[in-house]
């Protein structure tokens, strides 16, 4: 069981090194690539790694948790049966997760229908010479 | 404020005569004249009667007043109006033998903004007459207000913290007061260096030769003041004779004030009158130093080198200053 | 007890109105014009009936959303909770709107698509009331997104324009770069507090700091600095408001940077409190201060009146940062004093920019010049701008810089550090900048000689003038009567913003804040006066003086032109011609202070290059900030 919990929380670091290398990954993108699309994939990217984040948070200190979803009666049931009332995961972060995870399509979204019209107007997707506004 | 007949006369008083507009019209006028005696004295010529200023501004007042094609007529016409506005109310906030009209925590930061209404009011007036000349003109009088308003700062800083010292002190009364019972600020060696440079802010304040570049005739024909004739001009001229006074009575209460003759021969009327001859002699003597010296014996800045000189040595005089008052010197 | 309810309506009422303007107001001008406006107004109505209760009588609302009240000291809802602070700051946000909404309907008359405009309006406007009325972290979140993704649509909406749809996508990356260090550092506080509600944060957070609610700090910090568009976040911001439509510019400077501003004091006064600390009070004064002299410098070297004044907004929320980093009460009543006169002046001057725009189809300064003639009200009203921001007496601008610089100063005599002192002479030199500037601008636009293709340019139309002058009223008025300002408005803020324990009690049950060991430190009230209601007799005698003077001993005559049409007709005049031809000569905007820049040539050129324009750099800039934000922050706080 302590070996079970323990490699558990080894895990759980996996998954906050994995969403800090995707935020720093999407931010390395953002900064280096010349290419509009690659600029908006890495924006994708962050918002990927941090909802990982947010996801991982949610198992904090839970080993063993399940999905959120049970009726009243075996919640109640449960706890008081065995006094331990971290069975499942907190749900809190994964709605947060759901809703950021919407507004992250809705940025790359967005930012690619952005990426058109500047392609139609600039006849380009390089950043270099999208630069009319400068000084 | 309680605004009875008696109070309200009072204060149309102080306004009106003195310290107000009669009176800062009078002294400037007056060091105007004085001020060209001695440049023409120290240049071998015999110069112009000390009166010369008023008969100016009173031919000024008798001539034609034309308002130019391009001009938009009513910001031009009240520009000199409204510089002379902002100089008689800072005239109200300098203590004249420390007697102020009003006075306030904020003393020093509102006479830094008032300075700047006349210098407004000039390049806003020379911008509404259309003239390209003008247009330069008023380019370089903003270069120079920048460049004299950084050490300015500094110097009225370095004089807060000497006298305020952990506490905040913009008050000129307060810095008046503090110099009655400490001794003047002159005589503290950390202020010395302020004391210069804000000798050198006075004549780029005043706009008199080197750093009149904003004027330059030779150039660019009184720039701002270049399509201004009649009245408007004589309000200009004027202006600058008031700048004059109150900048050095400004310096005289910086760095000389709080010098009271109360002591020695008994409060009363003849204190005071002693104390305001001693007070314009001061005045008289910061002129002498600041501009006609200056203006005799050197030749006209170019506006880049103006900037540079007073970001470089002046303000570097004020921050010498202000950098050994707050160490405790 | 009715009125616990208006911050949430007022909040609805703007979505609703974005809803029913797709719904209804596809085909008819009039309908969403109307929907717009009466949004507006209802919002605007609301958020005024709450100054009574909530700013005079000291009372803070608190609204859970489902009525899901705190169970067992744990926040579980999400709460709506509106004190001094966000109330100042909410009525900033509704004042803008109304006017902006009145603005609009003859601004952007001759644009295409215009229900998309007013969808995105009063989202973009619901968005930003919502967030500084929301009392839940991850809301806030989402209202910075909303508020993101449609000022992103405005910025391009006149997307044929120049320049229009990369400021939106740059405005897109370097925001959602903010966005999500925001929801970086929300994740991270969530983990160790498990709780989403600013006030029991607060609690839980109050002198107890761990490394990972310092990252979290430091992420929020950066992601809401990005928000507020101070330097090196500002590049968008600059291109935004110069593309926009001028009504939109307005609404940008005037309430979306100032959500950034509000997040931030929230930030650091409330969630966190850090703000108590000699490092974060260093940190935030650095920006603020780097802020407003970088902002003006590139002001300088500006030639379009839009960007111009773009910079200047950038330059102007350095003065709030700054003085609302000096944690003293004085400081923090500066700081939101000029938040506000910024708000008035700002949306003026931008105002009078899209009038100029409209008339004559360009803001570039050196095409620019004799508006004066043609548009004078526009140009009285500009010029009421432009001496707010440049802080002449008695306008709003001088009321508020006068408290920066006396804050900024009693902060640096009273601790002793020379770096405040320096802060101060920052502050004024950057506002005789901003004079400059403002020099510039009135003398290539509004004044010098009228260019022969601008003969027949037309003022702009009553309804566009309209929140002009509301607006330079407010400017004339908050500058005599700031005293009334800082007692019905201000002071109220600033108390709310040091007594944490209010806010926490309010919304978790009374007693909590003790429970958390968190302690209230208000410092003294300030005093201040420096004008009073004598001047004003002083004033009107002496402008009768000069002004009788000037008029009745002068002989006036109107110039002429001489010659016209080639050559001097007029004999007595034709020396001075030479037979030759008048040409109209005109200093134009970039022409003036050469003698300045030829001194700044290395500073002008390094500061061109950064602003580079590639969106890469400017990501970048972001990246480097908030990482020397996480470096500072483990290096400093403690």
């Amino acid at each position: 069981m302590m070996m079970k919990r323990r490699l558990r929380n080894k895990m759980m670091n996996v998954n906050y090194i994995a969403s800090v290398i995707l935020v720093v990954m999407g931010l390395y993108t953002i900064i280096t690539k010349k290419n509009l699309i690659k600029v908006v994939l890495g924006m994708g990217i962050v918002d990927y790694g941090i909802n990982l984040f947010i996801v991982s948070v949610g198992f904090n200190d839970k080993a063993g948790a399940t999905a959120p979803i049970y009726n009243m009666t075996e919640l109640l049931g449960q706890a008081q049966a065995t006094g331990v009332t971290q069975f499942f995961v907190d749900p809190v972060p994964q709605a947060l997760t759901l809703t950021s995870i919407v507004i992250g399509a809705c940025v790359d979204a967005m930012a690619l229908s952005l990426v058109i019209k500047l392609y139609k107007q600039y006849k380009t997707v390089n950043t270099d010479e999208i630069r009319r506004l400068r000084g | 404020m309680n605004f009875s007949l008696i109070g309200a006369l009072q204060i149309l008083f102080k306004i009106l005569i003195f310290p107000g507009l009669l009176f800062v019209v009078v002294i400037g006028l007056f060091l105007a004249g004085i001020d060209r005696k001695l440049v023409a004295r120290m240049q071998k010529r015999v110069g112009p009667p000390l009166r010369q200023p008023w008969f100016d501004f009173l031919k000024l007042l008798g001539k034609e007043t034309i308002v130019p094609h391009a001009a938009n007529k009513a910001v031009y016409l009240a520009a000199p109006v409204i510089g002379f506005t902002g100089l008689v109310v800072m005239a109200l906030f300098i203590p004249v033998f420390g007697y102020s009209t009003f006075s306030g925590n904020g003393d020093l930061i509102v006479l830094l903004y008032l300075l700047t209404i006349p210098a407004v009011a000039l390049i806003i007036g020379g911008s509404a007459s259309g003239s390209p000349y003008a247009g330069i003109g008023i380019s370089r009088e903003m270069v120079t207000m920048m460049s004299y308003e950084l050490p300015l700062i500094i110097i009225l800083l370095s004089v807060a913290r000497k006298v305020g010292g952990s506490a905040l002190c913009f008050s000129l009364g307060q810095i008046v007061n503090w110099q009655a019972s400490n001794g003047c600020l002159a005589f503290h060696p950390a202020l010395i260096p302020a004391m210069l440079a804000m000798l050198l802010v006075i004549p780029a304040e005043v706009g008199t030769q080197p750093f009149d570049v904003a004027e330059a005739e030779t150039e660019i024909c009184e720039g701002p003041l270049i399509e201004y004739s009649g009245a408007p001009l004589a309000v200009f001229k004027l202006n600058t004779a008031m700048k004059m006074f109150i900048m050095t009575a400004l310096f005289t209460n910086l760095f000389f004030g709080g010098v009271s003759t109360a002591s020695l021969i008994g409060a009363g009327i003849p204190a005071i009158a002693l104390d305001a001859v001693i007070m314009v002699l001061i005045c008289i003597v910061v002129t002498f130093l600041s501009m006609s010296l200056i203006h005799a014996i050197t030749a006209r800045f170019k506006i880049e080198h103006l900037f540079k000189f007073y970001w470089t040595v002046v303000a570097g005089l004020a921050a010498l200053s202000l950098v050994l008052v707050w160490f405790g010197l | 007890m009715s009125y616990i309810h208006f911050p949430v309506i007022a909040v609805m009422t703007l979505f609703m109105g974005a809803f029913l303007t797709v719904v209804l107001g596809r085909h008819s001008k009039g309908v969403r014009s109307f929907i717009a406006l009466a949004a507006s107004c209802v919002s605007f109505a609301l958020i005024a009936m709450l100054v009574k209760p909530v700013m005079i009588d000291g009372e803070i609302i608190s609204y859970w959303m489902g009525n899901w009240a705190p169970m067992s000291g744990y926040a579980i809802g999400i709460g709506y909770e509106v004190d001094q602070l966000g109330l100042f700051f909410a009525l900033l946000v509704v004042t803008t709107i109304l006017l902006s909404a009145v603005y609009s309907i003859r601004y952007i008359e001759k644009d295409s698509s215009q229900d998309f405009y007013y969808v995105l309006f009063l989202m973009l406007s619901g968005s930003v009331l919502g967030l500084v009325m929301t009392g839940d972290v991850f809301n806030m979140f989402i209202m910075i997104e909303i508020m993101t993704f449609t000022a992103v649509g405005l910025t391009a909406f006149r997307n044929t324009s120049f320049g229009a749809v990369e400021a939106g996508f740059k405005y897109l990356v370097i925001g959602s770069i903010g966005s999500s260090f925001t929801l970086f550092g929300i994740a991270v506080l969530y983990g160790q507090c498990h709780t989403l509600n600013m006030a029991q944060l607060s609690a839980m957070l109050y002198g107890n700091h761990s490394p990972a609610t310092l990252m979290a700090f430091a992420l929020m910090f950066t992601g809401l600095a990005v928000k507020s568009y101070i330097v090196p976040f500002h590049t968008p911001a600059a291109d935004a408001y110069t593309t926009a439509p001028s009504s939109i510019s307005m609404v940008f400077s005037g309430m979306v940077n100032k959500a950034g501003v509000y997040g931030m004091i929230r930030l650091v006064y409330i969630i966190f409190r850090t703000v108590d600390m000699p490092s974060v009070q260093t940190l935030i004064v650095l920006f603020g201060t780097v802020t407003m002299f970088i902002g003006v410098t590139m002001a300088l070297a500006q030639h379009d009146f839009k960007r111009l004044l773009a910079f200047h907004s950038i330059s102007q929320i350095g003065y709030v940062i700054t003085a609302a980093g000096l944690c003293t009460s004085l400081g923090l009543s500066a700081g939101l004093f000029h938040a506000m006169n910024h708000t008035l002046f700002k949306g003026l001057l931008f105002l009078c920019a899209g009038a100029v725009l409209r008339s004559t189809g360009t803001t570039n300064l050196d095409q620019l010049g004799g508006l004066s003639k043609r548009m004078p009200k526009t140009t009285l009203c500009f010029l009421v701008g432009a001496f707010s921001i440049s802080g002449l007496p008695p306008f709003n601008g001088f009321a508020s810089k006068w408290l920066v610089y006396q804050a900024a100063y009693e902060k640096a005599v009273t601790t002793g550090n020379i770096f405040y002192a320096f802060v101060t002479v920052t502050a004024v030199v950057v506002s005789v900048m901003t004079l400059a500037s403002f020099i510039k601008v009135t003398q290539a636009a509004f004044f010098g000689q009228l260019p022969a293709r601008l003969a027949d340019v037309e003022e702009a139309p009553g309804l566009m003038l309209l929140p002009m002058y509301i607006m330079s009223l407010l400017c004339v008025g908050t500058g005599i009567f700031y005293d009334k300002v800082y007692q019905y408005l201000l002071d109220p803020a600033v108390r709310a913003a040091f007594t944490v324990s209010n806010y926490i009690d309010r919304m978790m049950g009374d007693g909590y804040a003790e429970a958390a060991g968190v302690e209230d430190v208000f410092a003294s009230n300030p005093h201040f006066s420096y004008w009073n209601p004598v001047i004003w007799l002083a004033l009107f005698v002496i402008v009768f003086c000069a002004a009788y003077i000037c008029v009745v001993t002068s002989k006036g005559s109107r110039g002429q032109i001489l010659s016209d049409e080639g050559g001097a007709e007029d004999g007595k005049y034709a020396t001075f011609f030479s037979g030759e031809k008048a040409l109209p000569s005109h200093v134009a905007g970039s022409d003036l202070f050469w003698g300045f820049k030829t001194d700044w040539k290395g500073y002008f050129r390094v500061m061109e290059g950064l602003h580079s324009g590639i969106v890469n750099d400017y990501a970048l800039y972001v990246v480097a900030a908030a990482a020397f934000v996480v470096v500072f922050t483990f290096a400093f706080l403690r």
